[in-house]
């Protein structure tokens, strides 16, 4: 499925993306509920393949619970959403699916602190795709060089500084492959000199072409990297819109206001 | 000197009151102290235990088969070695270990007699007691056989098997221990074992059966079906609101109402059957206590990286949920091991409590108030054993946790 904007259009439709891509992610008037309150409203949004779109608004706004509902770690109540083709549904083996397909990094690392690192890394390859034990550890090996601390294999977790844990996460994630990629604040629990070394991480990922969604408080990366800015506010899209676009002249009064408030 | 000074007046006798109680429990203690050692080295005749160790540590095992017991031993250290090497060997591959931790050295010998010596004394104390030579010939090969197993074992993981190779080791390793045991049991039958070995027999039985059955309980009381919810629960309530005792003495009478004699098992399996139901009730409110303490983003990066429910459970929720709750679970289990004694007074059989007993009303013995020897003794068994589990449990612990929080 491709489809095609010029770029004077984009902005007024919240769903596009930009240029001309495929498909990745399709997210249509989706709801969420945490008993009467209303997480998420009506949310419309398509990720295409190799895009890396920046999620940003206050606390409580509903960027996680967005993102987590595209890996089914929260269930979505109402609209559906689309991985790569595959639909999530309650069938299980289509959240399996997808959840090989995703890629998640979390605000607080969560990796296995009772396995190594290269544990950490090769447990889901080998039990989800079976990989040999030699070949999965290869593959660790590569993505350790990848986010630069291949000595740090053998270590366990709680041995390493939260730069380096987070990396390892970004690492986890990859092996399975993904062909996105999900993260949620992945820097906002790290010490400001350890941010720096995640960021490059993350942006070396985007440069490679992974699509990408980035739930972040940090401007400059949005700025950088990020294809397409969403922000959110409530539980729902405000604004979507290049950085450019974005950070220059906003045009809801919502965004303005947040904008001045973190900048 | 004057830091030991200063630490006696700031901790003893700081004030009058510190003073009079620090002479008080100082003269109490003192008294104590010395009663205990007139006791074991002057008043106390242990030549009842001399006489009586073979009773109390195998009960009326018979003479003739006595061998049989011996080669058991000999090839459980033989097993246990072979497994401790593999194990070692496993780990230095997988560079948890490095060789050279792994390597025979001073150091590791020391630290292992300084880690049992303990058990390992009271091995020596019931040798010298002993009036034959059997016993001596049987630990030396049990050591010997130890040694050798644990100096192969690594080399049993190193080996390049097919699938069906490798499956069939496993199977006729696991198979070793329940050969031994019939081997052991064809002599007299189980109802004929006694002292020290049976209380050992019915723990390790127990606890080997209690414990899965203690983590499928904790699992099933966590299940998202309300009925297996529901069993899981039921169980677990029924059981812990019912005195050990009562239970016992249940499967002792009230299993004749159910299944006529022939059929019924041997009293020592009811015993086993019991201990196995009742602890792992308990096992399994440890187990929910410790799954509990995960936090719910391992849950969640298990999740995320594409594993399925049981994979989530199997490798990360429950290895840290169980590795959480080891000294719970280890207490436990030595309530279960002191508990075998109950199971002498309930259900008759000749453990070593009730052989402790029944010694002092030999003929030799009779009249002469030797329970209080028998009954130390009897203590000293069960407090080695309970205490080497409790500081394996504690270096187990430290090792599982190797850069954990
Ligand atoms: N499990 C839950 N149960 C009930 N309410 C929840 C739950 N998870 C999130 N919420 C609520 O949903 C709203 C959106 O939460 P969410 O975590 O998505 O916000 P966020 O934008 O990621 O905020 P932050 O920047 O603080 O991480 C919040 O008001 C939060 O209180
Ligand atoms: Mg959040």
């Amino acid at each position: 499925m491709t489809e095609q904007h010029d770029d004077a259009a984009v902005f007024d439709d919240a769903t596009a993306m930009t240029g001309t891509r495929d498909v990745m992610i399709e997210i249509e008037h989706v709801d969420k509920f945490f008993g009467d309150f209303q997480a998420l409203k009506d949310i419309n949004l398509k990720v295409g393949a190799q895009e890396v779109v920046v999620v940003i608004g206050p606390s409580g706004s509903g960027k996680s619970t967005l993102i987590r509902c595209i890996n089914r770690l929260e269930e979505h109540d109402g609209g559906r959403i689309v991985v790569d083709g595959t639909e999530l549904s309650n069938d299980i083996r289509n959240i399996q699916e997808i959840r090989r397909e995703t890629g998640m990094v979390f605000q607080s690392f969560n990796l296995f602190p009772h396995l190594t690192v290269l544990d950490n890394i090769t447990l889901a390859p080998r039990k989800v795709r079976r990989m040999p034990k030699a070949k999965a550890e290869e593959l660790g090996m590569e993505l350790l060089e990848m986010v630069k601390i291949p000595e740090q294999a053998g270590k366990y977790p709680g041995q390493m500084s939260g730069g380096q844990q987070q990396r390892v996460a970004i690492a986890r994630a990859l092996a399975m492959n993904p062909k996105v990629m999900l993260f949620d604040e992945p820097t906002s629990a790290l010490d400001p000199e350890m941010i720096g070394e995640v960021l490059d991480t993350m942006k070396e990922l985007a440069r490679s072409g992974m699509t990408m969604i980035v739930v972040t408080h940090e401007m400059g990366f949005a700025r950088e990297v990020a294809d397409r800015v969403v922000f959110m506010a409530d539980g729902q899209i405000v604004e979507v819109g290049t950085p450019e676009h974005f950070f220059e002249s906003p045009r809801e009064d919502r965004t303005k206001l947040f904008l001045s408030q973190i900048l | 000197m004057s830091t030991t000074r200063t630490w006696l007046r700031h901790n003893l006798f700081r004030t009058r009151r510190d003073t009079v109680l620090t002479v008080v429990f100082g003269l109490l203690a003192l008294w104590l102290l010395y009663k205990t050692f007139r006791f074991i080295f002057v008043t106390g005749r242990w030549s009842i235990i001399e006489v009586n160790l073979q009773l109390l540590m195998i009960g009326r095992y018979p003479e003739a088969h006595v061998l049989r017991l011996a080669v058991t031993v000999v090839v459980l250290a033989l097993w246990g070695g072979l497994l401790a090497g593999f194990i070692r060997g496993r780990q230095v591959r997988s560079g948890r270990m490095t060789a050279a931790d792994s390597k025979l050295s001073r150091a590791r010998v020391t630290d292992l007699v300084e880690r049992l010596w303990i058990p390992l004394a009271l091995v020596v104390l019931l040798l010298m007691l002993t009036s034959t030579p059997g016993p001596w010939i049987m630990v030396g090969l049990a050591v010997a056989a130890a040694l050798v197993g644990r100096l192969v074992g690594p080399f049993v993981g190193r080996l390049r098997l097919p699938p069906i190779g490798s499956l069939l080791v496993v199977f006729v390793f696991g198979a070793i221990p329940v050969v031994l045991y019939f081997y052991v049991v064809t002599a007299v039958g189980f109802d004929g074992w006694g002292g020290f070995m049976l209380n050992l027999f019915l723990a390790v039985c127990s606890i080997i059966l209690c414990y899965p059955l203690g983590v499928l309980l904790a699992l099933g009381r966590r299940s998202g079906l309300p009925l297996v919810r529901l069993v899981c629960t039921t169980y677990i309530e029924v059981i812990r609101g019912a005195p050990l005792f009562v239970l016992l003495l249940l499967a002792n009478v009230a299993l004749g109402f159910f299944v006529p004699d022939s059929l019924a098992p041997a009293t020592s399996t009811r015993a086993i059957v019991v201990f196995t139901f009742f602890t792992a009730a308990y096992m399994a409110e440890i187990i929910r206590g410790g799954l509990q303490s995960v936090p719910r983003g391992q849950i969640e990066a298990a999740k995320a990286v594409g594993l399925s429910p049981i994979r989530q459970t199997g490798y990360i929720v429950l290895p840290q949920a169980l590795r959480n709750v080891i000294p719970a679970q280890i207490g436990q289990l030595i309530s279960l091991f002191k508990d075998t004694t109950l199971a002498g007074i309930a259900m008759g059989l000749f453990d070593l409590l009730q052989v402790s007993g029944a010694i002092t009303s030999q003929e030799d013995f009779r009249g002469q108030g030797l329970i209080a020897e028998t009954l130390t003794f009897a203590a000293l068994m069960f407090w080695v054993v309970s205490y080497t589990m409790s500081r394996e449990s504690q270096r187990l612990e430290k090792r599982l946790g190797v850069g954990i929080r």
